[in-house]
């Protein structure tokens, strides 16, 4: 029996999750410095919008606009007190935004700061914050949670604990790995296998990889978690490198089609959840549901 | 101990980022009388440098680099007093003013490079993050800088480094000082398209770069 309805659909075939958030505020006027996740209670529509061109475009599930929302984070712009609003809201979004059989994914990014001796913080600090935002989420109505981007297998492994205080939803997990010469490994130095490991131990549902990476180097990172664990992975990878242009914009070095043309080897390589990060839109995931074979 | 025998153990205390041992070998190298620049150079520099190429080969990450550059800082603040009070400039390289750019709250790899030119000799003023414009300027003037770092990891934010640049032209004194940029987004061509005089892809990378501009080995 499976825990979750994700997860059975995970077994049928491949999950989309959705493509970069962030750059799709800016086009609808996010400034530079902004808070993405105050928008949520600023210009919700927007928000939503984005949600809805995803699910559109073919993804299973989107993730909530919530990456910085930890107390911790929203701290840096004087907006502890509002972090319930700020998830709750998020979450609110994304399920109005949700068609019927769209999932829900509460994300929650990293602090932005260290665990001692490297940083200031302990992990009681760390666990307390996640709760705090996690259940922003869940009252929210999120079916899952999404930890991300996480450069600190401790710090992931807090944010495992703080969610588990406040909810029983399933928790996927995915590191930020660099392509070093003994294989991949967090900027902390913790290996894609010991990362997979001790995930499962701690009770995540799936884990994988997110940014960083380009969709042509995700299928051996995918191997190499897949070496370690039997729990479903995901893959989240960025369309390359960011390219500033002489006007100021940005571009990222992959096209949509070289991108996509990974996408079949990463399955292959064992991701049941894949998904864009960084320098992917909407037609990315379009494109992506094409290959996956879900239109 | 003769130094033959202080050095390697100083080396080994900074790969190893032993900050104790650092610190404690830093003040026997004071008892002994030895001379004090001969003391940074053979027996602390080489350690750094040693932990730069591990970084740079994989073997070493964050948690080490951090380690080693505290153990640098510790031995660092054992000699300078005596520095001071012998009268030697102690500083290898200038002064830097350091920081993340206007809008852009990110500082782990800004705090890495701040603390990793420390190291490397350098007398940084670190900023913080979220810097106005304004304000690495006027700190500059302020201290005598010779360089200023500006660190960005949004792609949204990094173009504040190009009207740093500027607002130095404005000014009149974009020829007093070298600007390095860094971050996820920067690169070599970046740094070139907005007039920077370098750009490094990490920390180990940067201090080599500000050497090289201030002109030391």
């Amino acid at each position: 029996m499976s825990l979750h309805r994700l997860f059975d659909l995970a077994e049928a075939r491949p999950v989309l999750f959705d493509g970069a958030l962030g750059t799709e505020l800016m086009a609808r006027g996010l400034p530079r410095g902004g808070v993405p996740e105050l928008w949520n209670v600023g210009r919700p529509e927007a928000v939503k919008e984005i949600h809805a061109a995803y699910f559109a475009a073919g993804a299973d599930v989107v993730s909530t606009n919530s990456f910085g929302g930890s107390r911790i984070k929203l701290a840096a712009h004087g907006l502890e007190s509002r972090v319930r609003e700020i998830n709750l809201a998020a979450a609110r979004l994304a399920r109005e935004a949700a068609p019927a059989g769209g999932f829900v994914a509460g994300s929650v990014g990293p602090t932005g700061k260290f665990l001692k001796p490297q940083g200031p913080c302990v992990e009681a600090d760390l666990i307390g914050a996640f709760a705090e935002q996690a259940d922003g989420l869940a009252a929210g109505g999120v079916d899952v949670f999404i930890v991300e981007t996480q450069y600190d297998l401790r710090e992931a492994l807090a944010a495992l604990r703080g969610i588990r205080i406040v909810s029983a939803l399933p928790v996927l997990v995915t590191m930020t790995f660099g392509s070093f010469p003994r294989g991949y490994f967090t900027i902390m130095g913790d290996s894609a296998a010991k990362c997979a490991a001790e995930l499962e131990r701690a009770g995540a549902a799936a884990v994988g990889a997110n940014c960083t990476l380009a969709s042509d180097q995700m299928a051996g990172c995918v191997r190499a978690l897949r070496a370690a664990t039997a729990l479903p992975l995901v893959a989240q990878a960025n369309a390359g490198q960011p390219v500033a242009s002489p006007d100021g914009t940005i571009g990222y070095t992959q096209s949509l089609e070289d991108y996509v043309s990974h996408v079949p080897g990463i399955v292959e390589a064992g991701a049941r959840f894949v998904g864009g990060c960084c320098g992917t839109t909407p037609s990315f995931i379009r494109a992506m549901a094409r290959i996956i074979g879900k239109e | 101990m003769t130094k033959t025998e202080l050095f390697p153990k100083m080396n080994e205390a900074i790969v190893a980022g032993d900050r104790e041992t650092a610190a404690r070998l830093a003040a026997e190298a004071v008892t002994a009388g030895l001379d004090l620049t001969e003391v940074v150079e053979r027996g602390y520099v080489p350690g750094i440098q040693k932990v730069g190429e591990l970084w740079e080969q994989g073997e070493y990450f964050l948690p080490e680099l951090i380690s080693s550059a505290e153990a640098m800082k510790a031995a660092m603040a054992v000699l300078e007093p005596e520095f001071e009070r012998r009268h030697i400039g102690s500083r290898m390289g200038g002064k830097v003013v350091i920081g993340t750019i206007e809008g852009d709250i990110h500082d782990i790899g800004k705090n890495l490079v701040a603390s990793m030119l420390q190291a490397g000799g350098f007398e940084v003023y670190d900023l913080g993050a979220d810097v106005k414009l304004e304000r690495f300027v006027d700190k500059a003037e302020e201290v005598g800088a010779a360089l200023i770092c500006l660190s960005a990891l949004l792609t949204t934010t990094m173009i504040n480094q190009r009207r740093l640049i500027g607002l130095l032209q404005e000014k009149g004194l974009r020829g007093k000082y070298k600007v390095l940029v860094g971050g996820a987004p920067a690169s070599k061509r970046w740094a070139e398209e907005i007039g920077a005089d370098g750009y490094a892809e990490n920390a180990v990378a940067a201090v080599r770069l500000a050497k090289a501009l201030a002109g030391r080995p």
